[in-house]
């Protein structure tokens, strides 16, 4: 779906927030590395879909109504077999309609599990005084427990990104921690200035978050994305 | 011209409506100004006060001769609009609307009166500084208002607050720091001019070699943001945000009614366009002083010097913790300093303990070796207070002689150097030597942690601007 057609279509919807399959085509389309994700609208589809993209995979529920999709039982990962994937579409939907009655179940999104690497976090948010911000942090405990995250007004300049990542204290774990690799620098800080032209030329997103965002020794991989519209 | 270029550099301002009540603080600053002054009153009570004062009244803004290039609005909120017109009529260059009562007390009426009077003003294309302030003090050309404030010979400082006191502060704090301001502004709440134009017009200022900012909120930050991204390239711009704090914010709010959000989003945007984030009074004059008197330095390594071995450790504690460095000499300047160091328990590694006998000559050999050593980039000399005041009284050339060497040095050399006296039984005397060696363009510290702070941001912007 092209990036009007998935603005007018959450606006005809009354929807600010985007589903996952709608986010992540639109930042493709802008040329983010996003694992490859499609919605499938039946077991069946799961099924057929997971064989095409290749095993293991990833099945998340697809509903605009359910934002916290793990609570809701809504998240199956590293499923090695069709079998596996057709008791997960089963799962999924039977626990999402048990805690969310009223919700409008589209099915379920399917993609390949990304390879592990360093999980980092990228996001953007509005200051009502600064405009577009974006923030910078490794995932889990990392932003959520230590608040360890970095942030710069847009547009941002090769400079900010360089330093955002290196301020946060949690930097030496990019650099290689206890034998692991170093990540690769240079992409994460292109991520961000991609993300800075992107939230720039898109004044009508109104919030972001690309995360996780893995980070690995010769790239990254953006696995799982979100985008609110403007109010 | 421009209405803040004429507003900034006036030759006729009239006070609106200045009275017993507060003093006719107004017309008694403007005893410094060198332009013209007239003054408007309509109440018979107050005229005869302002015509002893020796001021011209007129019953109207409309009734005065020739062109007015500012005029200080002191009327109360429910007669503002009403002089605010005149004003626009009057194609005066700018105005200062000292009258508050607006936005700020947080009242619908309140905010009712400062979106029609930003409305009106707009439309008139008014320069309107304010409400809710003290407006421009250029003391230059006397233009002051408050009694207080030096007037004659200004500065190369300009600063820009939401806030008068602070303007004030800054004024009379800093001129004992040998800090003295070119220009200066207070805006409060900002319903025409918001910081931006104020520092678009200071970054142009001739006058002004350094910016200093006090601010609780802005409307446009996207704005203030680009111009100070632009500005650091020009002039050091630094900047102190009031209402960093739950119960700060709250305060912004009834005080000039600024929103203001995440104190992280402002101190990264801060850091992010080059200004220098600072949190108090203290700091910004440091800093500013800091910028105005030291040599721009190439990177953080401390040649320290202090006269006993107990401060010279404290002294690199307070460095160390500022972030910077004090690392040993190299061994060249080791061999040059065994042959006449010979002061029996002290050290000359590096943080040298000189202790209190040492001979001034040597003061200038150790101040030699250090501006030759490629280890260290910046210098700092603790001068004992009790020790001061001791040589103060038993040899009072001692000091000259002392302050002779450093301004020698500082003239002759390249490295930044910086004086620390802490206070100590002897505050006058300690007062007095800081304020001389201000004078003599040797910046100094009451503190060894002000000192190293004050160093660690002009080096951290030289780095910004990637000389350091």
């Amino acid at each position: 779906m092209s990036q009007h057609s998935v603005l007018s279509k959450a606006r005809q919807e009354g929807r600010r927030q985007l589903t996952e399959v709608e986010a992540k085509d639109w930042l493709w389309e802008a040329g983010f590395p996003v694992v490859e994700t499609q919605l499938a609208r039946s077991r069946a589809g799961a099924v057929a879909l997971s064989r095409e993209t290749g095993f293991p995979v990833a099945l998340k529920i697809a509903s605009p109504q359910v934002i916290h999709k793990s609570d809701a039982g809504g998240v199956k990962l590293g499923l090695n077999s069709q079998s596996a994937v057709a008791r997960a579409y089963r799962d999924i939907m039977t626990s999402v309609a048990d805690k969310h009655p009223d919700a409008s179940l589209d099915g379920v999104s399917v993609q390949r599990m990304a390879p592990p690497g360093v999980e980092v976090i990228m996001g953007m948010s509005k200051d009502p005084q600064f405009g577009p911000v974006l923030m910078f942090g490794l995932g889990g405990i990392w932003v959520e427990l230590l608040k360890d995250v970095a942030f710069r007004i847009v547009p941002l300049l090769p400079r900010d990104a360089a330093e955002m990542i290196r301020e946060i204290k949690g930097f030496p774990l990019l650099e290689g921690y206890r034998g692991s690799p170093p990540v690769h620098l240079p992409t994460l800080e292109g991520l961000l200035m991609k993300l800075s032209s992107f939230v720039e030329a898109n004044s009508e997103i109104g919030e972001l978050d690309l995360n996780p965002v893995f980070a690995y020794p010769d790239g990254a991989t953006v696995a799982d994305a979100r985008i609110i519209l403007e109010g | 011209m421009n209405g803040l270029e004429r507003a900034f550099n006036p030759r006729t301002v009239v006070v609106v409506g200045d009275k017993k009540g507060q003093g006719f603080f107004w017309l008694k600053s403007l005893k410094s100004f060198q332009g013209q002054v007239y003054s408007v009153q309509i109440d018979p009570n107050e005229i005869p006060q302002i015509e002893e004062l020796g001021y011209t009244n007129y019953s109207s803004l409309m009734d005065v001769p020739g062109d007015v290039d500012y005029v200080i609005v002191s009327v109360p909120q429910v007669a503002a609009m009403s002089v605010v017109r005149d004003c626009i009529r009057k194609k005066v260059g700018g105005v200062t609307l000292f009258t508050s009562a607006f936005a700020e007390t947080g009242t619908k009426q309140g905010r009712d009166a400062q979106e029609e009077l930003g409305r009106v003003a707009q439309e008139g294309g008014l320069t309107l500084i304010g409400p809710n302030c003290m407006g421009i003090f250029h003391p230059k050309i006397g233009l002051r208002f408050s009694v207080e404030q030096y007037f004659g010979e200004g500065g190369r400082v300009g600063f820009i607050s939401q806030s008068g006191t602070h303007v004030g502060q800054m004024a009379v704090v800093g001129a004992l720091h040998g800090v003295r301001l070119s220009k200066g502004v207070s805006f409060g709440n900002a319903v025409v001019l918001d910081s931006p134009a104020y520092l678009e017009y200071l970054v142009k200022d001739e006058e002004t070699d350094i910016i200093g900012m006090y601010l609780e909120g802005v409307k446009d930050g996207a704005s203030l943001f680009r111009l100070l991204r632009e500005a650091v390239y020009r002039k050091p711009v630094v900047v102190w945000k009031g209402g960093e704090t739950e119960d700060g914010r709250r305060a912004v709010m009834s005080h000039t009614a600024s929103l203001t959000r995440s104190p992280l989003i402002w101190e990264a945007a801060l850091r992010q366009a080059g200004a220098i984030p600072v949190r108090n009074l203290e700091e910004m004059v440091d800093t500013v002083k800091g910028l105005l008197y030291l040599k721009p330095p190439f990177g953080d390594r401390m040649g320290i010097v202090a006269l006993s071995g107990g401060q010279s450790v404290v002294v690199s504690d307070a460095f160390a913790r500022a972030g910077l460095k004090v690392p040993p000499l190299s061994t060249s300047s080791y061999k040059e300093l065994e042959a006449f160091f010979s002061v029996v328990g002290a050290s000359y590694r590096n943080p040298f303990d000189v202790s209190w006998q040492l001979p001034l000559d040597n003061l200038r050999r150790i101040l030699d070796i250090l501006e030759r050593d490629p280890n260290i980039d910046n210098i700092a000399i603790e001068v004992s207070g009790p020790f001061l005041a001791r040589r103060w009284e038993s040899r009072p050339g001692f000091i000259s002689e002392l302050m002779e060497i450093l301004v020698e040095f500082r003239e002759k050399w390249d490295k930044p150097l910086l004086v620390m006296l802490t206070p100590v039984q002897q505050e006058a005397i300690a007062m007095e030597g800081r304020a001389e060696f201000n004078r003599m363009g040797l910046p100094s510290y009451a503190s060894f942690d002000r000192a190293a702070q004050s160093l660690k941001r002009v080096i951290d912007y030289h780095r910004f601007l990637g000389e350091a």
